[in-house]
């Protein structure tokens, strides 16, 4: 396939890829732009910062941060309080403490958490569901298979308060943990349905003559999933997990209702909009943030491609 | 499993033992909203009230009103559009990272950002690029080509702002389209191709006789998915030009700006999911032919 | 028969034991409690300081445990819905007042302890204009109670103005005059910022307008007198100020053009103070290093001096707009909460606490009890706003928080079906229309008066 080679055409090859990264990325040039620009230098239309600003990253990492300043009003009230001297400290020391405009690894790490584990257990669930309605033969099987879909497509906000109502009925919201797994089970839901499905129509590609010689030989039905499907099958798990993660790295709605109660579960979509909704000159703290949120998730899926998409061609389906 | 169990009846029970766990949690979670949705319906919902029975009327509201039929129509245009769009350049992407070249792995991660990058964020960078006072989209048009005689609002005006909603959807979700066909493309057989290389087959033969049926599957299956996802899309939309009124956003203003209506929301909802699937049964039988 | 059956399907798939929230407990007189506190302050040092106030609070009373919850104020109305649907309402927000009042005519609120607490502090100790902005349709009392507010105003580049030698822009014909004269799209310089977006922004600049117009919504008694001529010469004024706008459908957000010096006039509340503000502190700061950058830039130093505001506009009769925050008791059906809600409430309207919640964002966070107004500790505000602005023009600006109007008051009746056509933005999707969609202003009109006929 990669016989003809003239000059131009490897030119013309190269120019497209490089048409293809440009559109890919050209919105995070402006970001990364303007997450390095000075206040005064956001009327400039360049994409090259008149002087480059760390500042925002500095504050959003918590870098090289001076004690938080105590306003003036903050002292005098502690100060006409009826409160011992210990108990004034305490508050003033909390007050600094919180000086993390965007706490961005705690953020980071419930979003991580919950994504990965959403992703994990859809990518878990799907492989054994699909497995069994693309090679087992039963009653209903036709049914699920089609109507697992048709569940989904019931469309999106009108979801919220039923599931709200159920899950504080259930008391589910009374403790972070019920919290985390309703919130996780949503996630899941809202990923089953296309897990099963991409997973359904790719094992299906597979050759069946694979598995009947595995069956011959005495392997067990689990042991032909473990064995074979899922390690042919690496791309397309690979790209289902990263559906399901995205899907869950991402949510807002559910998210912001559910995980009201509990700031320590906020994860970064509702971390990033709180910090938009300061009405402050912010754009350079909000595309960093941005940037920040981006990075390491490109460098995850980065690692998962190196290990997955080499073994598929050569590992081969000729067989 | 004890012991008279034959090899069908094994098979049906395992068969129902590996779906079971992902059928339970699905049905556990979505059947009681969608029962509800289907119920409430027909009432004119308050939430500290008792709620009223009002049979068709909320069904009647929206079917009488003019801007709903338009909001169907710019949904069927964005699906569309955005469907085609979507699977052209994912189909285009994927051919041509099927290739070998050098920093192909780097490249092959940098252009799944678009799809990683929160929604949120990714807008408003879009906002900034095509912002008309100060974005650079416009200033190198504008000021440095010439290429238009005035600033304009490429995002906001409602004429294009369908066209950038569709474009943005394209951007954000061709990689997924992309990454599907790719691991296809990679599955199929080389010997194909080796084969029609002796044949003297062409470049585009080979990929009309061989590359094409071995992605149909796959393809029908993503142009489906695609299909559904953005015909419920909201947050890409709305995040982005708030002008585009398709069935979600129009459904949001109806039934949660202000004070929610909750009725009227969920027989608007119920009519989306109603036209969905009969998209779907359409295009089941004419394109998948199943 | 299924409802049950999927319930306890779910809990028995999660493990997780059914009644563990039992909703409906037997009230407790004393013993401790825990609030929810919901507060459009989003804001980090917002937040920071608010959770000093609670834990001050909370010191002084044991018993009860306030958890402050930011929610922004767009997202307010989904929030209380959906708890509300629930049964997991807060026992307080603190709320923009067309919010409050929405919820309130929906029956989400306690408008008894609202009142009790509003005649606790005392009635007389209030703005009045701003009490009333909180009171029930009936007239019987009050959803919320107001809390702090904002007015809003053109704000100008008086260097600009008195450069090309025009008015102040305080009347319709010296607004217009100004816009017209500034719109210069080849140099990238536009004339004003108005709302087009359909969104509150809008509403909020429209409304000034209109009110100054003598044109509402609504008779005293309650009939919809929305197609009048005023209104259409307001609408068409609206348009018409629209064209000297940047391109396209603008909100806010487009203030960032007149800190760049590209714009002559924008609407915007008392906030900008605070962002204007910031925006000296940051040049100050960069100034005193190697910042000949700087003078190539669109961006001003002298900014703030050379910055005015017009908070009451005229044509038939002069107007001011503004909003108010209220604070409320949602109905939580727990007299415990409720009681402990008061007593938090009660507390920020001590002085001291209201001085240092007030003190957040100086211009933008302006009092509405009278005495407050004049306090000396007030008035030394940390971001140095009253000896930038004066105590003169800063009175001005409180006063103004007394003759806010709304289409929901007329002759000091509250209208509250006004509140759901706010809520529901019937009038800014009609702004939309006209200025975006090219649709005349008659057809509009008549779309717009077919929608609020349809909410009545």
């Amino acid at each position: 396939m990669v016989k003809a080679k003239s000059i131009p055409r490897e030119i013309g090859f190269a120019l497209l890829v490089l048409l293809i990264v440009l559109f890919a990325i050209f919105p995070f040039l402006q970001m990364l732009s303007m997450s390095l620009k000075y206040q005064w230098d956001w009327g400039n239309p360049s994409l090259i910062p008149t002087q480059l600003n760390w500042g925002a990253y500095a504050e959003l990492l918590n870098i090289g941060q001076e004690e938080k300043h105590v306003p003036e009003s903050v002292k005098i009230l502690l100060e006409e309080s009826e409160l011992t001297r210990q108990q004034k400290n305490d508050i003033l020391a909390k007050y600094k403490d919180s000086s993390d405009v965007f706490p961005f690894l705690k953020y980071f790490r419930n979003s991580l958490a919950l994504a990965v584990s959403a992703a994990a257990l859809s990518v878990f669930l799907a492989i054994f569901g699909a497995y069994s309605f693309c090679r087992l033969r039963y009653k209903g099987r036709a049914v699920i298979q089609r109507g697992v879909l048709f569940v989904y497509m019931i469309g999106g906000i009108l979801l919220l308060i039923p599931l709200y109502r159920i899950a504080v009925a259930l008391g589910f919201l009374a403790t972070p943990a019920g919290t985390y797994t309703v919130l996780l089970i949503i996630y899941l839901v809202q990923t089953l349905p296309v897990s099963l499905y991409m997973l359904g129509n790719f094992f299906r590609t597979i050759p069946y003559s694979i598995e009947e010689a595995a069956l011959i030989e005495g392997v067990s039905r689990f042991g032909i999933i473990w064995r074979i499907v899922i390690p042919l099958a690496g791309s397309a798990i690979a790209t289902v997990f990263i559906y399901a993660f995205m899907i869950a790295w991402n949510e807002y709605l559910f998210a912001s209702v559910f995980l009201k109660g509990y700031k320590e579960l906020y994860t970064l979509p509702i971390g990033l909009r709180s910090l938009f909704v300061s009405k402050n000159a912010i754009w350079d703290r909000i595309m960093a943030a941005s940037m920040l949120t981006a990075l390491p998730v490109m460098a995850l899926f980065m690692a998962i491609q190196k290990n997955l998409t080499g073994g598929m061609s050569e590992g081969g389906v000729k067989g | 499993m004890s012991t008279k169990l034959n090899l069908q009846q094994r098979e049906s029970v395992l068969g129902w033992g590996l779906i079971a766990p992902s059928v339970i949690i699905i049905l556990s979670l979505i059947l009681y909203p969608i029962l509800t949705n289907i119920f409430s319906s027909f009432f004119k919902v308050s939430l500290m009230e008792p709620d009223t029975f009002i049979g068709l009327e909320n069904y009647r509201n929206i079917v009488t009103d003019g801007s709903f039929w338009r909001a169907v129509l710019v949904t069927f245009v964005y699906v569309t559009g955005t469907t085609i769009g979507t699977t052209l350049v994912g189909l285009g992407v994927a051919l041509v990272m099927n290739r070998k070249f050098p920093l192909r792995g780097f490249v092959r991660s940098l252009i799944l950002l678009p799809y990683v990058a929160p929604v949120f964020s990714v807008v408003y960078a879009w906002k900034f690029f095509f912002d008309p006072v100060n974005g650079l989209f416009i200033d190198i048009t504008v000021e440095r080509l010439g290429l238009f005689d005035q600033r304009f609002n490429l995002i906001g005006n409602p004429e294009s702002a369908l066209w950038v909603a569709i474009i943005f959807s394209i951007w954000k979700n061709f990689p997924f389209t992309y990454l599907m066909l790719l691991s296809r493309l990679q599955a199929i057989d080389r010997n194909l191709y080796e084969a029609a290389d002796v044949d003297g087959a062409g470049g585009w033969q080979k990929f009309r006789y061989i590359t094409m049926p071995e992605l149909y599957f796959v393809m029908g299956s993503i142009v489906l998915l695609r299909v559904i996802w953005n015909f419920n899309k909201f947050e890409d939309i709305y995040l982005l030009t708030d002008n585009v009124k398709v069935l979600s956003v129009y459904t949001y203003f109806k039934a949660f700006v202000g004070v929610a209506e909750l009725g009227q929301g969920s027989a608007l909802v119920i009519l989306q999911f109603a036209l969905l699937v009969g998209f779907i049964l359409y295009y089941v039988k004419k394109v998948l032919k199943w | 028969m299924k409802r049950v059956f999927f319930i306890v399907l779910t809990a028995a798939l999660v493990g997780i034991p059914l009644f563990a929230n039992g909703g409906d407990e037997p009230e407790k007189s004393s013993g401790p409690v825990t609030i929810e506190f919901w507060t459009t302050e989003t804001q980090s040092d917002r937040q920071a300081t608010i959770q000093v106030l609670v834990d001050t609070f909370q010191i002084m009373n044991p018993d009860i445990t306030v958890n402050v919850i930011p929610v922004d104020e767009n997202d307010m109305a989904t929030q209380i819905n959906a708890a509300a649907a629930a049964g997991t309402l807060p026992a307080l927000i603190e709320a923009a007042t067309p919010n409050t009042v929405a919820f309130g005519s929906a029956g989400l609120l306690d408008r008894s302890a609202a009142t009790e607490m509003i005649d606790e502090i005392g009635r007389d100790k209030f703005y009045s204009g701003v009490l009333k902005l909180n009171q029930t349709g009936a007239g019987d009392g009050f959803y919320s109670l107001p809390f702090h507010g904002w007015v809003q105003g053109i704000w100008y580049r008086n260097d600009w103005f008195e450069k090309a030698g025009l008015n102040p822009p305080e009347t319709w014909e010296d607004i217009l005059k100004a816009a017209k004269y500034f719109y210069d799209p080849a140099k990238n310089q536009y004339g004003i910022l108005v709302g087009t977006m359909a969104e509150a922004y809008s509403e909020q600049c429209f409304t000034q307008f209109a009110m100054s117009n003598n044109a509402g919504l609504f008779d005293k008694n309650g009939n919809l007198i929305f197609n009048s001529p005023a209104m259409k010469e307001t609408v068409e004024y609206y348009a018409e100020l629209a064209k000297y706008n940047p391109p396209g459908p603008q909100t806010w957000r487009a203030r960032d053009y007149y800190l760049q010096g590209k714009m002559a006039m924008f609407f915007y509340s008392t906030y900008i103070m605070d962002d204007l503000a910031l925006a000296e502190v940051a040049a100050g700061s960069l100034t005193a290093e190697n910042f000949a950058e700087l003078a190539g830039s669109s961006f001003d130093p002298d900014l703030v001096k050379n910055t005015r505001m017009v908070p009451i506009i005229s044509n038939k009769r002069p107007a001011g707009y503004g909003t108010i925050v209220s604070l409320a008791f949602p109905d939580t059906g727990d007299s415990a909460k409720t009681a402990a809600a008061r007593k938090f409430v009660r507390y920020l309207y001590s002085p001291n606490a209201y001085i240092t919640f007030l003190h957040m964002a100086p211009g933008g966070m302006n009092p509405v009890l009278k005495e407050i107004a004049t306090n000396p500790r007030f008035q030394q505000d940390p971001k140095k706003i009253f000896e930038n602005y004066g105590p003169e023009k800063m009175a001005e600006i409180i006063n103004g928080l007394d003759s806010i109007e709304t289409f929901g008051i007329v002759d000091g009746k509250r209208i509250d079906a006004a509140s759901v056509i706010y809520s529901k933005q019937i009038i800014p999707q009609m702004i939309y229309k006209v200025t975006q969609e090219g649709m005349s202003v008659d057809e509009a009109m008549s779309w717009a008066e077919a929608e609020m006929k349809k909410i009545m």
